[in-house]
């Protein structure tokens, strides 16, 4: 009679035979994942070179140096927004598609983003935030709707030469005038390629009875005389002035395509002439998206793009696992929609929703090609996360394997919650 | 000669949950031998220690006159069917049948008569083709029958294979297999719960409970003579009538059963009456199958309870009929003592009681059954068997 | 909101419908048109930046650094397959392209089979330590690359594989593997026990199980386990970074060096970004299903 441990093992059936199944998978796994983490914590004691101890002061410095600093307020940035946001955007819209005939297209279209590699993702998103408005179609939109609201001006850039000065409403004369006066103003600061073809040659307007008259044009002082009309000059069409007296506009009126200008009804008291600013309002461009101030919002942006149809996929398997009953229940019950999905849709998806969250914040602890990829090298240091700043620092410009193997085990540990919490679920989930 | 015997075998699962508990069984060659009992009664396990993919915590398996305790499963020359039938649904019909035949090297061309030879005998020659997923219940049971005998197995296990089919196609295969079995002369250790096919299929049966092993012996033996209270239960059906009865002990007279208020008397010849004459001025419990009960006409004397009709039902070809005779109950599981004690009494379909009524019910005092209430064991003559 | 829908159908042939049906008809429609709306919206947002990044892809330089590719819809003459001949003719770009395989494809078998084996022990043969065992592999899921990068490449300096498209692959199989073991084990052990049973009884051994029995039940694992792994190969820039040298490297990192001057590199960049998308695009397309199943089984890498 023989007793034993075990009752599972069937006679005949050696442990020896899992060793041929088990050891491949086992050498790589111990000589290229473990070996290398026990690795990474010994050599973080050492300096760049790996020859002397120093103790935590690569920890030490890591955790004083300012790019490390940027990387770590990045990182927290990023945990705080991003999963969040997801599993939000993820959750409205797996509900919502719930109820449409194409929800599949469109988890599809959504999903789609995981399949590409996230530098192929960065270079879209290059494209999608550049500055210039002829290439970024952010920015390209952002124009349009601004322009649609107020019309770029027609000048830009342009100024008069001189007895003008600037305020924040445009230049203003410094000379009053009154009615029966001529006024010249002669722009310059602006290419006569760029003056309208309707533009006819400038000549000096009559002087007008009761009339405030004027002219703007084009003064170009190459080959011709600086602040005087020359044949060759043309006057500006459609310029706005206005005739201000204490203060307040009393008069408007637009160049007409001789760049003359009138002020019919003008009282005999003094006004000053004003050229509003819109004039020559330099063109709305769009925001400086790849900047430094907005680097890290756009990246995150990219993210989300790429994750979202992972969010859904994933919650939308979970709803369709919740038992129609339960909801069905509840109708009967007497709760209404908005109640059901508060009240039971919720409560039954929130261990999906959590596993959805953990796996993203993973996710996001080891960010790394979309900043690499979408920040111009100029603003990087701005972007900078820790999985990137490790790189660099043990890779790219700062070859100090030292703290760069101090980088990595901040991120083990940073990630290791997320481990410990995998860990559980699967150990409940086997039992 | 002993194809397969279990010495003394216990499994004791991590958590400490005995599963098989000292079962001793031993099943001759070319015999058919029904592991009878509830789910989770540890029947499987037996089944799955024999097969050798499960290792007994203490005891021994012994094929064919010789320990098995390290003989793997693939060289005990031991086949199985399944409860689920566990065909490949990636493979044909064929080449399942054919696995076992590939597996152990056996060459093309026999392997193909030998499928063909097989599937001809179950009815499925013609179904080589298919894949498992594009058969019938039946069918399915079929080729996993013939995947078993295809290599000549010395002792062929089936755990529940009819439990997945409905109750029509069950019926016609206990006699098929059965008949197989035996044309073939094949060892067979069959475990089901439906004691229908224990008694229908089997040269004997063996009862288990809590993984004890409660009773063994020839189907009609183990019927009529149960060796417990719970064994009596499981068999038959409708389920035996249990019910609590006080002994008084009337010195060469009789017996008396105080069942309710009413009486019934054993006469002192009986043997049963002297062994139950052991627990004077105690309780035990008396089973009695519907075999036992006739309707008394009024006025009628002798061993009569009378009682109300609670409820019936019809079955067509009869009427059962529930009379209570103001007894305890009794559950051999022990959990609802306090149960009315009923009789059920088996009428033909035009007697047509009416609930309420009070009706008389003769009991034929030779085939009542008594047990100890405290073990569940019978009381009576020793020495019917073991 | 379904069931109200269906609420409303139920009741119309009714004479003396309750009014609330027909009002609450009119909001589920217009609800749903609206909620039709505001996903079609989305998917345009989803949309757009591939499409732009592809006709990107498709204009000449000049006109991309002039205006965006929007124009296209006024003048689609600009449209021409330029780009893509020259990135061809592009002899490292194309060299990349090819290492991208060379890279992906072998990573990808080796940890099928690796981890293949390896589940097939952790679900179905007894040994001391499995537990133990498959919780490691668990754990290692989440461990971040960077952790092993230095240790690794020392690692490989030694063997002589930094710099090697071997030291890549190894690499990729590495962190591939707990993934992999996660995902097979999860479907392995899901296997009904009566079937390794029944080929065990059967006669067959240990390996004919698992070939003949396990690995044929398992082919969806197998599909989406190979498909994940190889568009994580295929898509990978970091490990390439650290452990190519120029004539291995896959073409994200081919690529990376013209990021310096992205304004004027457009074309180049939304070409080779395109390319080297192709590939894991269609094997999206095609296999979908099994993406998603390797994806949904896989939430913690």
């Amino acid at each position: 009679m023989k007793l034993r441990q075990s009752v599972d093992a069937a006679p005949g059936r050696s442990p020896r035979q899992a060793i041929p199944f088990l050891l491949p998978a086992l050498v790589v796994l111990a000589a290229l994942v473990l070996y290398p983490l026990v690795f990474s914590l010994i050599r973080s004691f050492f300096d760049a070179g790996g020859d002397e101890f120093v103790g935590l002061r690569n920890y030490v410095d890591t955790f004083t140096d300012p790019r490390t600093l940027t990387a770590f307020r990045n990182n927290v940035i990023w945990v705080v927004v991003a999963p969040a946001a997801v599993t939000g955007i993820g959750l409205v819209l797996a509900v919502l598609t719930e109820r449409i005939r194409w929800a599949t297209a469109f988890r599809l279209v959504l999903f789609m983003p995981m399949a590409i590699s996230l530098f192929a993702s960065g270079i879209i998103f290059r494209l999608v935030y550049e500055e210039a408005p002829e290439q970024g179609v952010v920015n390209a939109a952002l124009v349009g709707v601004h322009d649609l609201f107020s019309p770029s001006s027609q000048y830009p850039g342009a100024r008069p030469r001189d007895g003008y000065t600037r305020t924040e409403e445009g230049y203003v004369a410094t000379a009053p005038s009154r009615a029966g006066d001529t006024v010249m103003v002669p722009l310059t600061g602006f290419s006569p390629q760029e003056v309208p073809a309707r533009a006819l040659p400038a000549s000096q307007p009559a002087t007008g009875n009761g009339e405030l008259r004027g002219l703007v044009w084009l003064d170009v002082s190459v080959g011709g005389n600086a602040g005087k009309v020359d044949p060759i000059e043309r006057g500006l069409p459609g310029i706005g002035l206005e005739a201000v007296r204490d203060g307040k506009v009393v008069a408007r009126t637009t160049t007409g395509d001789d760049g003359r200008f009138t002020f019919p009804d003008l009282a005999s008291d003094e006004v000053v002439v004003r050229l509003p600013a819109s004039n020559f309002a330099l063109p709305f461009r769009g925001l400086t998206w790849l900047g430094p101030s907005l680097i890290t919002p756009v990246i995150i942006s990219s993210w989300i793009w790429i994750m979202t149809g992972f969010a859904i996929t994933f919650i939308a398997a979970g709803l369709s696992a919740i038992p129609r009953d339960a909801l069905e229940a509840a109708r009967v019950d007497g709760a209404t929609e908005w109640q059901v999905f508060r009240r039971v849709t919720i409560p039954l998806l929130s261990p999906v929703l959590l596993v959805v969250f953990v796996t993203l914040v993973i996710n996001v602890l080891k960010i790394f090609e979309l900043v690499f990829v979408i920040a111009p090298g100029s603003v990087q240091s701005e972007a900078n996360v820790l999985a990137l700043q490790m790189w660099q620092v043990s890779f790219g410009t700062g070859g100090d394997q030292g703290a760069g193997s101090a980088l990595a085990v901040i991120l083990f540990l940073l990630v290791a919650p997320a481990m410990l919490f995998n860990i559980r679920r699967f150990r409940r989930e086997r039992s | 000669m002993t194809a397969v015997a279990l010495r003394d075998v216990s499994l004791v699962y991590p958590g400490g949950t005995v599963a098989v508990n000292d079962v001793s069984l031993s099943v001759a060659d070319g015999e058919f031998v029904v592991l009878l009992g509830p789910s989770g009664c540890g029947k499987s396990s037996i089944l799955r220690m024999v097969a050798g993919l499960q290792r007994p915590t203490r005891g021994q398996v012994v094929l064919d006159g010789a320990p098995a305790d390290d003989v793997p499963a693939r060289s005990r020359g031991v086949s199985m069917v399944f409860q689920d039938f566990a065909l490949y649904p990636h493979l044909t019909v064929g080449d399942n049948i054919g696995f076992p035949l590939d597996v152990s090297g056996c060459p093309r061309q026999e392997r193909t008569e030998r499928i063909a030879e097989v599937a001809d005998a179950f009815g499925i020659g013609d179904l080589l083709g298919r894949r498992p997923a594009e058969l019938s219940g039946g069918q399915r049971q079929r080729a996993a029958m013939a995947r078993a005998i295809v290599r000549g197995p010395r002792v062929l296990l089936m755990d529940e294979p009819l439990s997945n089919l409905d109750a029509v196609l069950r019926s016609g295969l206990r006699a098929e297999i059965a008949g197989l079995a035996r044309s073939l002369g094949l060892t067979v250790l069959y475990v089901t719960h439906d004691q229908i096919e224990a008694q229908t299929m089997a040269d004997r049966i063996a009862v288990l409970r809590n993984g004890v092993l409660e009773d063994e012996g020839l189907p009609d033996e183990v019927y009529r003579h149960p060796a417990t209270m719970h064994v009596a239960a499981f068999l038959g059906s409708p389920r035996m009538s249990l019910f609590r009865a006080y002994v008084q002990v009337v010195v060469d007279s009789h017996v008396a059963l105080h069942v309710g208020g009413q009486v019934i008397d054993l006469p002192w010849p009986d043997m049963r009456a002297r062994a139950v004459a052991h627990y004077d001025g105690e309780d035990i419990a008396v089973g009695a199958r519907t075999e036992a009960l006739r309707p008394a006409p009024p006025g009628s004397s002798g061993s009569v309870l009378t009682g109300q009709v609670r409820h019936l039902e019809h079955h067509g070809h009869e009427t059962l009929v529930s009379v209570d005779v103001g007894a305890w109950g009794v559950e051999p599981s022990g959990l609802h003592e306090l149960r009315t004690g009923e009789l059920v009494l088996r009428v033909r379909p035009d007697v047509r009681p009416v609930r309420g009524e009070h009706v008389g019910v003769h009991l034929c005092l030779e085939q009542l059954h008594f047990f100890d209430l405290a073990d569940g064991r019978r009381i009576g003559p020793r020495g019917r068997r073991r | 909101m379904t069931l109200v829908a269906e609420e409303v159908r139920i009741e119309v042939p009714v004479s003396g419908a309750p009014k609330r049906g027909v009002v609450s008809r009119l909001v589920s429609r217009l609800g749903n048109g609206f909620v039709q709306l505001v996903l079609a919206l989305v998917a345009l947002f989803w949309l757009v930046p591939v499409f732009g990044l592809l006709i990107a892809s498709l204009r000449d330089e000049s006109a991309n650094t002039a205006s965006g590719w929007w124009t296209v819809f006024t003048k689609p003459s600009e449209l021409t397959l330029d780009n893509y001949a020259d990135l061809v003719a592009n002899q490292a770009v194309w060299q990349s392209f090819l290492n991208t395989f060379y890279i992906a494809v072998p990573a990808t078998v080796l940890v099928v089979v690796m981890a293949a084996l390896a589940s097939y022990a952790l679900s179905w043969i007894e040994f001391p330590g499995r537990e133990t065992l498959t919780v490691v592999v668990v754990g290692l899921l989440v461990m971040p690359i960077q952790v092993a990068l230095i240790p690794v490449a020392k690692l490989f300096g030694a063997f002589g594989l930094f710099g090697t498209i071997t030291g890549v692959v190894l690499f990729h199989v590495a962190f591939g593997l707990p993934f992999a073991i996660f995902l097979l084990r999860n479907f392995f052990t899901g296997i009904p026990r009566d079937l390794i049973e029944a080929a065990r009884m059967d006669g067959a051994t240990e390996w004919v199980i698992f070939k003949r029995v396990v690995l044929p039940v398992a082919k969806p694992a197998i599909a989406s386990l190979t498909i994940f792994q190889f568009l994580w190969v295929w898509n990978d820039m970091l490990v390439a970074l650290v452990f190519a040298d120029q004539d291995s490297a896959p073409i994200t990192v081919a690529l990376r060096a013209q990021l310096r001057q992205f304004g004027t590199n457009i074309d180049l960049l939304a070409t080779g970004a395109f390319l080297s998308m192709v590939v894991p695009l269609a094997v999206f397309l095609v296999f979908q299903k099994y993406f998603v199943q390797g994806v949904l089984a896989g939430s913690t890498k």
